[in-house]
């Protein structure tokens, strides 16, 4: 069972006051938890913009670009994962579907390719739309199920459409950018992608801190309440199933036009679903950053055992005991974990704030200090 | 296409609709005991067919005394999945959690098969596997009606010990509502956790039945679990019924359809099933009350 914190958390009816909240609270310098996260968030973000600079190593600058890209895409996943607790194990489906559809824009009516990149999530969101309407009619273990499925057929329809995908043999994919070295691609590609996953961690942080966000949310934890209580549900899911898609399909169309070679095996490759499922959970899927985190650790895991031990079937043990203890002793995930032991050292917040009906009336309850004076007989509300 | 060509597809489907139908009906008691998705059902089914592989290699007996050994270990390791693994998931999340832990297992059955065996491709050399003999006028391999009859025989006495015994009665009520169970005298947990053991037991002959006609290799498993998984949701999930005679359609009409389509496309009927079945009927065609929710 969850615990009560979390399930109201989702159900808190002031989210959309948040703006607000942030101006009652105190400034950001004497708030020293905030400071730490601000101070957290400005040191990831020149570490990510340096390092591209400081080396000219190109093994060093593709593994930056594959860790950004897994980042990317466990972004994109945790829009539906992380949101509604569907937990999609297909999603390298809109991943190869963003490849394929750069790669066939191109090679087809020989677009140029920024153009086929901005087209290509696009289309993966119109092919998503269809399969999340029959995704969605079911639930839990059954969407699971149809996730995984629309993986395996496109794998079957990639390999054996031979005149459209280039089948076993794949594709290959013109370059972006001509006359660039090496290391300048990879440079460049590596930025593209910061873009990206900036623009994937806005929308996301945006959704969180909206109404939208909160029927979401409330679907996650209990889908029939939500409903009862007026939530869209089902259109609630698609778009949080369409934005998914999309964040996921623009990795993909981004990866073809950096790898430049397409093959189905690994584009619609289960194994890549389960990547992007296991970064999540392990960040914490209830955090804007926790698929950025589970990205980096995860990510350079696999690299490390690839360099290390060549492509043996050790990483597939590797992968699936990490993905096992995260699921049996961590389902949280790091960040929610870290919270906690920060929290239990910290000063104790106290678990039942209390508002009078006169504060909720004049909307001024948003945020009471937990030491101010409480109105006699006044709501309690669990926090 | 020609009559005759037409009764040899229908018998080879009738044929791999049996070894659907098994391995459905573990998936649905699965399903049924803990409202859990067994991704790994078919990874087990691979590591029984390498185990029968392995036992033939080495004593040169048949692969089907194999079972001998393999189906109690099987149940076994059932038993202690449930017991050491499922039971810990929280029961907020189990559905979902639970899906990804067995999907994390058969990674790792993938990985060691990979490992220990590597990844070329193995087959069973038998006596009677290039004979064939000859039904209704279509030559039908020994191996497949050998295969056949196992999974026909499994499913029988499964059908047998649910049905005729008073811990089938116990299963099947441990399925329909747990607490009425409970409040019967039923101890579910050790039902669920049998009932656990049962699933992974067909595992275990369907592995030795596919072993016995077919080429196997470590991540064979991902070709089975997609047919397998929309196989249970077209029957309705937790309906062994629905289950098998969505195997036996489905699995006769991939084979009508391999002949004017080849083997690949065939193999999407499953999924055209499965998308079809979700837009006209969720819950399933032959299914009850619990598919829509989990």
């Amino acid at each position: 069972m969850r615990n009560a914190s979390e399930t109201t958390r989702a159900a808190a009816p002031a989210a959309e006051r948040t703006a607000g909240n942030r101006a009652a609270r105190p400034p950001l310098l004497r708030d020293p938890r905030r400071l730490v996260g601000v101070g957290l968030l400005v040191a990831l973000a020149v570490v990510v913009l340096v390092f591209p600079m400081t080396t000219s190593v190109g093994y060093l600058l593709s593994t930056g670009v594959v860790i950004l890209n897994y980042a990317l895409m466990a972004t994109g996943w945790n829009f539906m994962g992380g949101f509604t607790g569907y937990i999609s194990l297909g999603h390298a489906a809109y991943f190869g579907l963003g490849a394929y559809a750069v790669a066939i824009l191109i090679d087809r009516t020989g677009m140029s390719p920024f153009l086929a990149l901005a087209l290509a999530p696009l289309v993966v969101v119109v092919i998503a739309i269809p399969v999340g309407v029959a995704a969605l009619r079911v639930r839990g273990a059954s969407f699971v199920i149809v996730t995984i499925a629309f993986v395996l057929i496109l794998l079957l329809v990639a390999q054996s459409w031979a005149s459209l995908t280039g089948g076993s043999t794949g594709l290959m994919v013109p370059r972006a950018f001509q006359g660039l070295m090496r290391t300048e691609h990879h440079q460049v590609f590596y930025y593209i992608y910061v873009a990206a996953l900036v623009l994937a961690l806005l929308v996301w942080w945006r959704i969180d801190r909206s109404r939208f966000g909160m029927g979401l949310k409330a679907v996650r934890e209990d889908e029939d309440k939500a409903r009862a209580l007026g939530v869209p549900t089902f259109r609630a899911k698609l778009i949080a199933f369409a934005w998914s898609a999309f964040f996921t399909g623009l990795a993909g169309a981004l990866y073809a036009l950096w790898f430049g070679d397409l093959d189905p095996v690994f584009q619609f490759s289960i194994l890549m679903g389960a990547y992007m499922v296991l970064m999540a959970l392990l960040g914490g899927v209830r955090e804007l950053f926790g698929p950025l985190l589970g990205a980096i650790v995860v990510g350079l895991a696999i690299e490390f055992f690839k360099a290390e031990f060549g492509d043996t079937q050790f990483h597939l043990v590797a992968t699936g005991l990490l993905l096992a203890l995260v699921v049996l002793f961590m389902p949280e995930g790091v960040i929610p974990a870290v919270k906690g032991l920060f929290a239990r050292f910290g000063p104790q917040a106290s678990s039942i704030r209390e508002v009078s009906a006169q504060q909720l009336l004049d909307g001024t309850q948003d945020a009471p200090d937990d030491d101010a004076p409480v109105a006699p007989g006044g709501v309690g509300r669990v926090r | 296409m020609s009559s005759a060509l037409l009764l040899q597809s229908l018998i080879l489907g009738i044929l791999l609709g049996g070894l659907y139908a098994l391995l459905a009906s573990g998936l649905t008691l699965y399903f049924g005991v803990m409202r859990v998705v067994m991704i790994a059902h078919s990874a087990f089914l691979i590591l029984a067919g390498y185990l029968a592989w392995f036992f033939t290699v080495q004593t040169g007996l048949d692969p089907m005394i194999s079972l001998l050994i393999t189906v109690p270990l099987f149940f076994g390791i059932g038993v202690l999945m449930q017991r050491l693994l499922i039971t810990r998931l929280k029961p907020a999340s189990l559905t979902m959690m639970s899906v990804l832990l067995t999907f994390a297992i058969a990674l790792v059955i993938e990985g060691m098969l990979g490992f220990t065996f590597t990844g070329v491709q193995r087959r069973i050399r038998l006596d009677y596997g290039a004979s064939s003999i000859e039904v209704l006028g279509a030559q039908v391999a020994v191996v497949k009606l050998v295969a056949f009859g196992l999974a026909a025989l499994a499913l029988g006495s499964l059908w047998f010990v649910l049905k005729k015994t008073s811990f089938g009665q116990a299963l099947r009520a441990t399925i329909q509502h747990k607490e009425a169970a409970e409040l019967v005298g039923i101890d579910t947990a050790k039902v669920a956790s049998y009932g656990f053991g049962l699933g992974l037991a067909t595992a275990a002959v369907g592995g030795t039945a596919l072993a016995l006609d077919a080429t196997i290799y470590p991540s064979l498993h991902w070709h089975w679990i997609g047919p397998l998984m929309a196989i249970i949701v077209v029957g309705g999930l937790g309906s062994i019924p629905g289950a098998a005679v969505a195997a036996m359609l489905l699995g006769v009409t991939q084979s009508l359809l391999q002949v004017p389509l080849g083997t690949t496309w065939a193999q999407t009927v499953f999924y055209v099933a499965l998308f079809v079945t979700l837009m006209v009927r969720p819950q399933g065609f032959f299914g009850g009350r619990l598919a829509q929710r989990f």
